[in-house]
């Protein structure tokens, strides 16, 4: 744990330092910046090349989906909130439908619950391949960036051939999907799934068992079991310190309860063990997607007809669904007044605490060229903080 | 989930309950009671995740509705507390001690809801919005397709019709001065 | 750390042999998949301009507009959606929701231009290249976010329904007609065709909305008989419903009657609120058909003094005479009659004019005249046996009917004729016990009575004969009818809109009956206007010659309904009273 004996004190959260003394230098990472993932400023206080002090500002991307839903018809909500979350818009998907569907008392096809699981898991590898790229980056392997995000883009080709979008899929619609596996899919999914297992085996030996990161990683950003609940901390951040929280496991949705896998865990959260277990989380989706796609069910029955959309009233109600993400637990607040409009949606992302509460704290007497790999590690998306 | 549920009547004589499902139920609680019975919950009842801070605004009962979302760990359960403020000067007791994160909720909600949550640090600062002069933007009667257009400019040129309209207009424009 | 931490990093230089993870991607040429999201298409004769596109976008990236060439028809409102590129999401909703299948996405997304005014067009109206591209995304079977199957109406069984006069259709319970009201896309198309121009749309939304007053207001803004076409209506609308193109049109008729059968009639004049100040002139009325019925109810809440002389024992005309009870229950006819006498309408019955009161006494007496006698001459097949005992017409059956008199008719009879007379004459004959056997001229599709009709006339097992052109009708040794046809095959004619009937040499048939009931179809009869009148009002193929505000030549004297507008239906009759009312009020302001 950081020493701050040689500090300035901290008084309600807030240190006391004195900027016109001359021993501290103020710095902004961000908004514009390669180490920081999206559109996020970390303004930091800096002690020669050790941080002092850190805040996180958002509001750079804050396009306002929650109020936008409002005066939106539930079905026109579905295309917004994809936007939410630009590496794994299907979670924002599945959980606007499951939360309507839920309000409306609606029960999708069994088939349905299958597509969707196949396009969250398959979004779960897109998102962490992506945030490897990141990871990686950030403690300056461009080589292990460059095969993550190019292997990223096949499984957008994927996305592509299924929903007729690379990057929004607008698949998961209020009521089930829009449309079957193409065929030749599965050829095509397993082609990608058997080159990124090869990329991922040398990923190992040439990030895990590289000294540069070991070193530049280990004990960098220590999440104690004792912090988890303090900070709300969720997912792979919370596992990897040890605590088996996998809402897939959990609270079983969709067909999760049908396929068989483990909660990972790792018992020392710094930034190597949580990069670890998000790799070895990616092993994890193959796996699934393999499960997925050899239990689909035949049929086309895929989607519920909904009352006319442009009609559907859901009945007065409020509810709270969660799926786990990439980041832990994302879920939608969903409340209807009985009209065709959403009285409210709140969007709950995991980042929010991540990287509003949690970063700060752990910021504190990190050097500053660890700063960037400290907050990946913490894999935080800026839009689902301020939505 | 019952269990919990008849807890809560029987120490807070909470009405009136709302079970969504068999592991999440949302209670209305009186606003200064708030901290007392998130306390509890939390060391006692092991809800010990707060999932988050939101408001509903309710302008049609003068009231705005905040929502805090537990969750517990062991059972898996989910708690929504409720709490409804008056809409005119919404002030709310802070819980900033509770959770480290929730600081950050309080500066969202004063910043989107116009809620005062006296005593959370930082509340006076940017949350998202810098240099924010209108209405709370998440209030209900701040309009954001009024707003849009008054402060950016519509393109041009683009005109449409009601074909209901149009089909009068072309077919049988002799009933047209009658409605 | 391990000597192998140290090496391993340099286990990416073995990586410069092997087949890279990455992959140069030909761009130039990488086609879209085949169900990409990428440039509208617009099948432009497929579209009827219903608008949903432009309802269901998000972005208000979708406006309709006029386009060359395409006209503006009762099924099609001549306008297109433009779509504005600089706001699509390409989320393709309007493609899901279109209502006919005609937009589609191609999978193109290359397009560079300088002028940001090009990328806002209308697909399918310029040459685009990616105007037949095939592969895109499109609409699909198992997907749809319309509904396209109708609320089934309850209906008695047909073996019940042809044992009596209880009316056949039930009516649609509250959650039916919510559900079935929940169909509707309010585009609007079915405006323009219903000859009352009802707000459809509106009424469909208060049903929705659970707000059966403000219905019932819309419903007699246009229409005073709602009871009366919530059964009997011709219902074009439904038609041209945007719904109808992929599926089932919405039951528009069902849902107006829906309206009248949950209100109680007590309570109409609380929710109407019709208002008005007498205003001094008096209007005279010839006819209580729905022409004369819908004239009276608008002139006498604008404030006229109305009287309506009726020649028969009872209001309602046609419809009460010429229309069987189990379509159109007589309770739910007077519904609508008392309201509009409840209002003040005098209705003088068992009057006919030039008998019992003069033509010229109305002329003289009143500040102006509208007639609405509707078509009750029934055509003669003129065949040689027309005059025989047991052939009647078809018109005369369902007035006796109505009128509690069982025509004899025996067990066995043929009908003639193939409009909704016919129709309501082979079911009736049913309900009085005999077996029906339908002969008409034409084929089954050609046939002019609602579909319906038709199908419930099946439904009830009537007996259906088709090209068959009628000769004559013999008496038989043991006192039956013999009528005889001679079959016809069907030959489209240069010119001619539908095929004609031709008979084949030789092919004669008939079939022994009680009674023959022809009914097709019947003309006006105009013998209570003097000569002077008569002279001086125009007429062109038996039908009075009115303008646009139901007048006709002569300035004081109004007509309307069936004896003047070529479709000859309630609805039509309805909308002549409502503009023959306007109109008189105009002529008689003018003053």
């Amino acid at each position: 744990m950081s020493d701050r004996s040689k500090f300035p004190p901290v008084i309600d959260g807030k240190a006391q330092f004195d900027l016109d003394s001359g021993k501290y230098i103020k710095v902004w990472q961000g908004p514009q910046h390669p180490g920081v993932t999206g559109n996020m400023a970390l303004e930091l206080i800096i002690s020669g090349d050790e941080v002092i002090d850190l805040t996180t500002h958002v509001g750079y991307l804050h396009r306002g989906f929650e109020k936008l839903m409002e005066r939106r018809r539930y079905i026109q909500c579905f295309p917004i909130v994809c936007r939410i979350c630009v590496p794994e818009p299907d979670t924002n998907e599945y959980l606007l439908a499951a939360a309507a569907e839920e309000l409306a008392g609606i029960e999708i096809p069994e088939k349905a619950k299958w597509l969707r699981t196949l396009t969250l898991e398959l979004s779960r590898l897109a998102s962490f391949l992506m945030w490897i790229g990141g990871q990686s980056g950030a403690f300056g392997m461009g080589t292990v960036a460059q095969w993550a995000i190019a292997q990223r883009d096949f499984i957008l080709d994927l996305f592509e051939e299924l929903s007729g979008g690379r990057v929004y899929h607008m698949y998961i619609v209020p009521g089930g999907v829009r449309d079957d596996l193409p065929s030749g899919w599965d050829k095509h999914l397993e082609d990608v799934l058997v080159k990124t297992e090869k990329m991922l085996k040398e990923i190992e030996i040439v990030m895990f068992n590289n000294v540069i990161f070991k070193m530049r990683a280990q004990n960098l950003g220590i999440i104690t079991p004792d912090m988890v609940d303090k900070f709300g901390i969720v997912g792979p951040n919370a596992r990897a310190a040890g605590l088996a929280r996998d809402l897939r496991k959990d609270e079983p949705y969709l067909i999760y309860d049908k396929l068989d896998f483990q909660v990972i865990t790792r018992d020392f959260s710094d930034a190597y063990n949580r990069t670890y277990l998000r790799w070895q989380e990616m092993w994890q989706s193959i796996g699934l997607i393999r499960q997925i796609m050899a239990g689909m069910p035949a049929g086309n029955d895929y989607h519920y007809n909904l009352p006319n959309v442009l009609n559907w009233k859901i009945p007065h109600g409020e509810t709270y669904v969660k799926a786990e993400s990439t980041r832990g637990e994302y879920g939608f607040y969903m409340v209807s007044d009985g009209s065709g409009y959403p009285r409210r949606v709140y969007v709950r992302g995991p980042s929010y605490t991540h990287a509003m509460a949690l970063l700060p704290h752990l910021a504190v007497n990190v050097n500053i060229a660890d700063m960037a790999g400290l907050m990946v590690s913490l894999h935080t998306y800026p839009p689902e903080i301020e939505r | 989930m019952q269990e919990i549920l008849n807890k809560l009547i029987d120490r807070y004589a909470i009405e009136p309950i709302q079970e969504n499902r068999h592991n999440q139920a949302f209670v209305t609680i009186e606003k200064n009671r708030l901290p007392d019975v998130l306390t509890w919950l939390r060391d006692y009842e092991d809800y010990t995740h707060l999932a988050f801070i939101t408001a509903v605004d309710y302008p049609e009962i003068e009231k705005i509705q905040l929502t805090y979302m537990l969750h517990n760990y062991i059972l898996h359960t989910d708690l929504g507390l409720r709490v409804l403020l008056d809409r005119t000067r919404p002030e709310m007791v802070s819980i900033h001690h509770l959770w480290k994160q929730v600081a950050t909720y309080q500066r969202e909600l004063r910043e989107m809801f116009g809620i005062d949550f006296p005593g959370s640090p930082g509340l006076q600062e940017n949350f998202a919005l810098e240099g924010w002069k209108d209405i709370p933007p998440m209030r209900r009667d701040f309009d954001t397709k009024e707003y849009s257009e008054k402060t950016y400019f519509p393109r041009p040129g683009r005109q449409t019709h009601d074909p209901k309209e149009y089909m009068k207009e072309k077919l049988y424009p002799s009933a047209k001065e009658d409605k | 750390m391990k000597l192998k931490d140290y090496l391993s990093p340099f286990y990416v230089w073995k990586r410069a042999f092997d087949k890279p993870f990455t992959t140069r991607k030909p761009l130039e040429d990488r086609p879209g998949a085949p169900r990409y999201r990428g440039f509208h298409q617009n099948d432009m004769e497929k579209c009827i301009g219903c608008g949903s596109c432009e309802v269901i976008c998000q972005n208000a990236a979708i406006d309709l507009v006029p386009v060359d060439g395409i006209e503006t028809t009762r099924k099609d409102s001549g306008l297109r959606p433009k779509i504005d590129y600089g706001r699509c999401c390409w989320c393709a909703l309007c493609v899901d929701i279109c209502t006919t299948g005609s937009l589609k996405m191609s999978n193109e997304y290359i397009w560079i231009d300088s002028d940001p005014e090009v990328f806002r067009f209308v697909p399918g109206a310029s040459e685009k290249p990616w105007k037949n591209t095939e592969a895109g995304y499109s609409q699909h079977e198992n997907y749809t976010l319309l509904n396209l199957d109708r609320i089934d109406m309850p209906m008695l069984t047909p073996e019940d329904s042809r044992k009596s006069f209880i009316e056949t259709v039930k009516g649609y319970s509250k959650e039916e007609a919510m559900k079935e009201a929940q169909r509707c896309v309010e585009c609007g198309l079915c405006v323009a065709t219903c000859p009352a121009h009802m707000d459809i749309p509106d009424y469909i939304r208060a049903i929705r909305d659970d707000n059966l007053d403000e219905a019932l207001r819309l419903l007699y803004d246009t229409n005073p008989m709602p009871a009366t076409c919530g059964r009997i209506c011709t219902h074009l609308c439904e038609d041209v419903c945007s719904i109808g193109v992929k599926g089932e049109p919405l039951a528009i008729r069902w849902l107006k009657r829906y309206i009248v059968d949950q209100i109680d009639d007590t309570r109409f004049k609380a929710i109407l609120r019709d208002e008005f100040k007498p205003n001094g002139k008096k209007v005279a009325i010839i006819g209580a058909g729905p022409g004369g019925l819908s004239a009276a109810y608008y002139l006498v809440t604008a404030g006229y003094s109305v009287t309506i002389y009726e020649a028969s024992d009872l209001a309602g005309g046609m419809i009460r005479y010429g229309v069987p009870e189990y379509r159109m229950p007589y309770d739910q006819l007077d519904q609508d009659i008392n309201y509009i006498k409840e209002l003040g309408v005098e209705i003088i019955l068992n009057n006919r004019i030039g008998k019992d009161t003069l033509f010229s006494d109305l002329y003289n007496n009143y500040d102006a005249l509208f007639f609405s006698t509707g078509l009750n001459d029934p055509y003669k097949m003129a065949i040689d046996g027309e005059s025989l005992p047991g052939v009647f017409s078809g018109l005369q059956i369902l007035d006796d009917v109505t009128k509690g008199i069982k025509p004899d008719i025996g067990k066995s009879v043929a009908v003639i004729g193939g409009g909704n007379v016919a129709m309501d004459a082979a079911r009736t004959a049913l309900r009085l016990g005999a077996e029906s056997t339908l002969i008409y001229r034409r084929r089954e599709e050609d046939m002019p009575a609602d579909t319906e009709e038709i199908h419930e006339a099946h439904a009830e097992k009537v007996k259906f004969i088709t090209q068959a052109i009628p000769l004559r009708i013999e008496k038989t040794a043991n006192g039956k009818l013999k009528f005889i046809w001679n079959n016809a095959e069907m030959v489209a004619k240069e010119g001619a809109a539908r095929p004609s009937p031709i008979a084949i040499e030789g092919d004669i048939q008939s079939l022994e009956v009680d009674a023959v009931i022809s009914a097709i179809g019947q003309g006006a009869d105009y013998s209570f206007l003097p000569p002077e009148y008569e002279s001086k009002i125009k007429f062109k193929r038996g039908k009075v010659i009115i303008n646009e505000n139901c007048q006709t030549t002569v300035p004081k004297i109004f007509a309307g309904g069936d004896i003047a507008n070529p479709t000859a239906d309630a609805i039509s009759a309805i909308a002549d009273g409502h503009n023959a009312a306007k109109g008189i009020d105009k002529f008689l302001n003018k003053k």
